[in-house]
């Protein structure tokens, strides 16, 4: 009975589970208002991001690319930056800000992005759009350092770093939701609101579940803007509820304008929750009103329903971003269920040092294994070769086939989830995504039991 | 035929030359757009890397292959079920993707030795599985890894493993047609030849330029089966390894998809003397024409009619049932490559929708050039879409449907006009004669889809309609319909399953006596 972390044994990827850092900084880029990113790189690296975030949400936005060629390889590619810039600008009156993604390539021919930015600043930009507001900011994101998890949380830094300016301190607070969907924001926005609490949130995406207008409309943008930006510096304190994705920009903000950071936790399932509402209460010095105590209670009502009669003793897997799949993990263990194997799909050093999964490995009562570095096949090799038995997979669409080929029933959730219909607009955090992961765990294993005839005549009277 | 310069596009000049629209009497002497020249940076075009046309479009159809690229995960990742292209092994070639997972230590010091644990790795994991394709990416061709020379490693101290390797990073050209043109030359160079096949039929023929998107390569295979002709391989979907190392046996190539696969056609031509048939299986006249084609140069003409005329008679009312509610609508045929010359004009006859636009993402000139020949006139054709090009297009041409990609197609969804997906289809397969009745009839669908009435419903300020119910589609398409349409006996709708192709796999051909020869 014990809990094991350990790293992939091979060196190689069958079935990543993550892509690379530059996805991660287009998703924050697509959160801001005014703001169109310029990838730094082969085209690919941008149409297939923008493939994969479409396909997730349904929706369309803009992301460019500098088009780097043969040519740029060999000689450099830093004049495609500057058109790039050039291009962006003019047909795109209303941007204002340009993160300037790098890639594997642009970083390995060692393109100076910080220069040719001071070089735009102080040309282009002073000489063509005097008078525009236009902020260039380079992000380092190369593809063989980290996961696409890592680019998200030093895009967020970056964006940050360059506009956070110490005003009078205000009321507000900074919120860093990390990589979450629309319907996330909507459910922490409502926890803020309930206790009557202004923030900035990072990043206002809720209105990618965006709306088919009769005049019609046709791109999606995040509303964060770069005003929510600026007043992160001068914020009473920062909740930056994922570790691995804003972590960063919460300690930078701790470090360069003293604001207090609060990391985590993930507020996934009725338990963290809690400790997010008493983190708000704590920051802000408002109460938890009497509102939230009875969502709270309907939220426990409708997990009651289910825990020991269903969920008692289910055997689940979880894989994806990791401070999801740690929540996942911690709200399954309020559920009585046995997550035994969790899987992270990048090589960060310190997820063993998590005190999150530190305390999974001291206190947890039955074989758990956590693995680093993962890819699918450690989740698949285990089905097929190992005798590894689950009653439950959760985790994104890229693993729909080690679920569906081994008849185990899957709940859809994370980042990319392109093979069921409108889960961005669902939420997974606070009391309102502790429903809809529970129902929507029971609803999948019910869907099973009909499926397989397992004992389906037990919801007869239910 | 003049230029069409965007408004969007004024600020950017060099645009102005990749779009035409096509004047009454004029034709291709008077311009032609600029086509397959360096993209603009951040002109948000539509194009990929050089990598995916090599490993997406034309590797990974391949299905009993393990594919692996040499590079950080992100590659793989990203281009790993974003397509459909099937296979009749369960798909493995769908399934599983693997990567060399490059890091920065890798990045310095060479990722060589980590290439070939991976690959040891792959075989282990998947005993097998005995061949291998490898691909380059940006990061470990700049970094001068030698593929090669490991794969020959590999091979060596493995003699039961194959491995290919392909180097084509993302940077290697303007777009996914450079990893296209690569793969060819590089598969015709490294391992055609390789393996003898045994022939079964007088008949022999490579099919080329066929990726098997929702079946595709089944159905026509289903054809070439009931013509006893011997399909020695497929250039690559649902296509086995070791049957196209053995494409130098054929009698003769046909080819489907030019734009991607005439390089390798036109390879087997030279070194070994197979001549090249171009063929296309969209359309019944198209195909008809092209199984009759086939058939005269075996001398099995009557094969190929009994097809012909079996296959006409049972979907042709189908067919014809969607011509009449789909007259005059208006389409934007916007695909990847060879889609617009495949499709333009078939349309216009089998389907009597109009093309008011022809564009492509990744084509060379010559493929505008049979696309315009073969379009409306009136119509806008223009070279490299970008975002703000294609909502000025839709805002000036009023297209009643729009045949692009996914991504697009959301941009479509938001203007409120249909889109079908013109690379993985809707529910295809679309070649055959079934295929495509069906995709008729997803453009049928999507067009009279009653949401579109309310979706242009503003209730705001509109008067709300009440009492009038609801609408089918056929409500809808039916209006301004002659009644000897209406009443007509033979059309009808489409009467096929939803899945057209697993039965075939299951279909067993009659025997074809080879001739005798004496050599």
């Amino acid at each position: 009975m014990s809990c094991e972390i350990k790293q992939k044994g091979r060196v190689g990827t069958i079935n990543p589970i993550f892509t690379c850092q530059p996805a991660g900084a287009q998703y924050v880029s697509i959160g801001v208002k005014d703001c169109i990113g310029i990838v730094h790189g082969g085209q690919g690296c941008v149409m297939f991001v923008r493939l994969l975030i479409s396909q997730h949400l349904k929706e369309s936005f803009e992301i460019a690319s500098s088009s780097l060629h043969e040519d740029g390889a060999v000689f450099g590619a830093l004049n495609r930056v500057e058109e790039a810039v050039d291009v962006l600008l003019m047909r795109y009156p209303h941007v204002k800000i340009i993160p300037i993604i790098t890639t594997c390539s642009t970083e390995v021919i060692g393109d100076d992005v910080d220069g040719v930015v001071i070089k735009l600043n102080e040309g282009l930009l002073k000489e063509k759009y005097a008078g525009r507001e236009v902020h260039l900011i380079p992000i380092h994101t190369p593809s063989f350092v980290g996961s696409m998890v890592s680019g998200y949380d030093v895009a967020v830094r970056d964006f940050v770093r360059y506009f956070a300016k110490k005003d009078k301190t205000s009321e507000k607070i900074n919120l860093i939701t990390g990589w979450v969907n629309p319907g996330d924001v909507t459910a922490l926005k409502h926890l803020l609101s309930e206790m009557q609490i202004e923030a900035n949130v990072l990043f206002e995406i809720e209105s990618f579940d965006s709306p088919l207008m009769p005049d019609g409309n046709s791109v999606s943008f995040g509303n964060t803007t770069i005003d929510d930006l600026t007043a992160t510096g001068s914020a009473l304190g920062t909740i930056a509820l994922n570790r691995y994705e804003g972590g960063k920009a919460a300690e930078f903000l701790q470090k360069e304008f003293d604001i207090p950071a609060v990391i985590g936790p993930t507020p996934i399932g009725i338990r963290n929750t809690d400790t997010f509402l008493r983190n708000l209460k704590k920051m802000t010095g408002k109460p938890i009103p009497e509102s939230l105590v009875r969502e709270r209670g309907i939220a426990l009502d409708a997990l009651t329903d289910l825990t020991h009669l269903f969920f008692a003793d289910k055997k689940v897997a979880i894989y994806g971003n990791p401070d999801l799949v740690i929540g996942l993990a911690e709200f399954c263990l309020d559920l009585e269920m046995k997550p035994v194997l969790l899987l992270l799909g990048d090589d960060n050093l310190s997820y063993p040092n998590d005190s999150r999964i530190q305390a999974l490995k001291e206190k947890v009562d039955f074989d758990m294994e956590i693995i680093t570095n993962a890819d699918f096949w450690e989740l698949e090799n285990r089905i097929k070769n190992e005798g590894l038995e689950l009653d439950l997979i959760l985790g994104h669409s890229k693993g729909r086939f080690v679920a569906i080929d081994n008849n185990i029933p899957m709940v859809r959730v994370g980042f990319p989830t392109y093979d069921r219909a409108g889960l961005y607009r669902h939420p997974v955090v606070g009391y309102a995504g502790a429903i809809w992961l529970a129902e929507e765990m029971a609803n999948t294993l019910f869907t099973d039991m009909e499926h397989k005839h397992n004992k389906e005549w037990i919801l007869n009277v239910w | 035929m003049p230029y069409h310069e965007f408004e969007c596009s004024k600020c950017i000049p060099e645009r102005k030359k990749h779009a035409v629209i096509k004047g009454p009497g004029e034709d291709l002497t008077h311009a032609l757009p600029l086509g397959y020249l360096n993209t603009i940076p951040g002109s948000i075009s539509e194009r990929g890397c050089a990598y995916c046309g090599a490993k997406h479009v034309i590797g990974t159809p391949m299905k009993d292959v393990i594919h692996l690229s040499h590079g950080p995960t992100g590659c793989t990742y990203d281009t790993w079920q974003t397509k459909r292209y099937i296979s009749d092994n369960d798909n493995f070639q769908l399934k599983y993707t693997f990567a060399s997972d490059v890091k920065e230590k890798h990045i310095v010091f060479g990722a060589e030795k980590v290439l070939k644990q991976n690959i040891i790795e792959a075989f282990k994991a998947f005993p097998d599985m005995k061949r291998m394709t490898i691909y380059q990416t940006c990061a470990t061709a700049l970094i001068g890894d030698d593929v090669d020379a490991i794969a020959e490693e590999v091979m060596e101290e493995m003699p039961e493993v194959d491995i290919f390797v392909c180097n084509s990073p993302g940077f290697a050209g303007p777009s996914q047609s450079g990893g296209h043109h690569k793969i060819n030359i590089a598969w015709i160079k490294k391992k055609v030849g390789t393996v003898e096949p045994k022939i079964t039929s007088d008949y022999v023929i490579n099919y080329v330029g066929e990726y098997n998107i929702q079946g595709d390569q089944e159905v026509m295979l289903d054809y070439f089966n009931r013509m006893g002709i011997q399909v020695l391989s497929t250039f690559t979907g649902n296509g086995s390894y070791d049957e196209l190392r053995a494409m130098h046996r054929a009698h003769l190539n046909v080819l489907e998809c030019a734009r991607s696969a005439e390089y390798i056609c036109n390879e087997l031509k030279v070194k070994y003397g197979i001549p090249r048939l171009d063929i296309d299986g969209f359309g019944f006249e198209p195909l008809s024409t092209s199984l009759r084609k086939i058939g005269l140069f075996f001398g099995i003409e009557e094969r190929a009619q009994a097809i012909i005329d079996e296959e006409t008679a049972r979907w042709k009312p189908e067919l014809d049932w969607y011509k009449e509610r789909l007259k005059g609508k208006r389409v934007c045929l916007w695909p990847g490559g060879s889609k617009l010359w495949h499709w333009a004009n078939v349309l216009h006859e089998e389907m009597g929708v109009d093309i008011v636009s022809v564009y492509t993402k990744f084509g060379h000139q010559g493929d505008m050039e049979k696309g315009i020949a073969r379009c409306e006139v009136g119509a806008l054709a223009f070279d490299d879409p970008n975002e703000l090009e294609g909502l000025e297009a839709i805002d000036m041409l009023k297209p009643d449907i729009i045949f692009t990609g996914k991504r697009p197609g959301e941009v479509a969804k938001k203007v409120r006009v249909p889109y079908l997906n013109a690379h993985a289809y809707h529910n295809g397969p679309y070649k055959g004669y079934e295929g495509w009745v069906r995709f008729a009839r997803d453009i049928y669908n999507a067009i009279y889809s009653p949401i579109h009435q309310l979706s242009h419903l503003d209730i705001s300020k509109d008067e709300i309609p009440t009492g009038a119910g609801f609408q089918t589609a056929t409500m809808i398409s039916d209006v301004n319909l002659s009644e000897e349409v209406l009443s007509s006996s033979t059309l009808r709708q489409y009467t096929g399953k939803y899945d057209s192709v697993s039965d075939l796999r299951k279909k067993t051909y009659p025997e074809f006596k080879k001739k005798e020869r004496s050599e």
